[in-house]
């Protein structure tokens, strides 16, 4: 500790952003959010699914044509991606450190953000297209 | 914690909480580490579901490439480990809306909970299966 007496840095300064960022508590509750939505869209979709497997391309087409299962696919993909987003954001803030965190956490967004637009323009591009 | 952190200039050996290797192995915590696991197989394995409406948005010649794919033995393998990864988590989801609500925290319920989810999960995943295999 005789570092901590030469230094000219106030004890305030030095522990200044070590510590929580305070909004911890939104990431968690945005994750029950979308995890209780998802217990409905991830069922409601697994169903959906299941009536496309004795479908072929012009039927999988058809179905995902309509309204309700191109919502539905819609809804799960994208609270899905956002919800693994923000699990994937805690497992980084968990095991990454440094200037690989904040690569990592890019990554993180980029990877989603992709994943979710494709979903996005595909079940559009099937409805409108 | 990286070693530019302002607060240590120099190490000084202090103890440790004790880490993973010396506790005693449980069910409840093999399910939280699978939550996680099962958690980023499905992170990976959203690329599948955007294939495949990629795929359906296209044309019959990437629809049928991709549908080749996952009726190959390989893929349903991953399909089938994506089906599980799925309602394995969901069902920790569940586990974990109810602890966080509160209950099932002493000493049956707690083992119960983490057993239904194990046995849950894989009896969905096969019911799901089943129901393919039967409709298809």
């Amino acid at each position: 500790m005789s570092e901590t007496e030469k230094s000219m840095r106030s004890p305030l300064r030095r522990a200044s952003y070590l510590g929580s960022a305070r909004r911890g508590s939104q990431d968690v509750w945005l994750t029950h959010v979308t995890a209780a939505a998802l217990i409905v869209l991830a069922s409601g979709f697994v169903l959906m699914l299941l009536t496309l497997l004795s479908k072929d391309y012009n039927g999988v087409r058809a179905e995902l044509g309509h309204p309700l299962p191109a919502l539905l696919t819609l809804l799960f993909a994208l609270v899905a991606i956002f919800h693994m987003h923000l699990g994937m954001r805690s497992i980084i803030l968990d095991y990454v450190d440094g200037h690989a965190r904040e690569w990592a956490l890019i990554a993180n967004i980029c990877f989603a953000g992709a994943v979710a637009l494709a979903c996005a323009y595909a079940v559009l591009r099937i409805g409108f297209v | 914690m990286a070693s530019s952190d302002p607060t240590s200039p120099s190490p000084a050996a202090r103890p440790l909480s004790p880490h993973l290797s010396i506790y005693r192995f449980t069910l409840t915590m093999a399910m939280s580490i699978a939550h996680r696991i099962t958690g980023v197989g499905l992170y990976v394995g959203t690329l599948l579901l955007a294939w495949f409406l990629l795929a359906a948005s296209m044309d019959a010649a990437a629809f049928a490439h991709f549908a080749g794919f996952i009726q190959s033995f390989f893929g349903r393998l991953i399909l089938f480990g994506f089906t599980w990864a799925l309602f394995h988590h969901l069902l920790g989801g569940v586990r974990h809306l109810i602890m966080d609500a509160g209950y099932g925290m002493n000493e049956p319920e707690r083992e119960q909970l983490a057993q239904a989810t194990l046995i849950g999960g894989l009896v969905l995943t096969l019911v799901v299966w089943a129901i393919g295999y039967a409709v298809r």
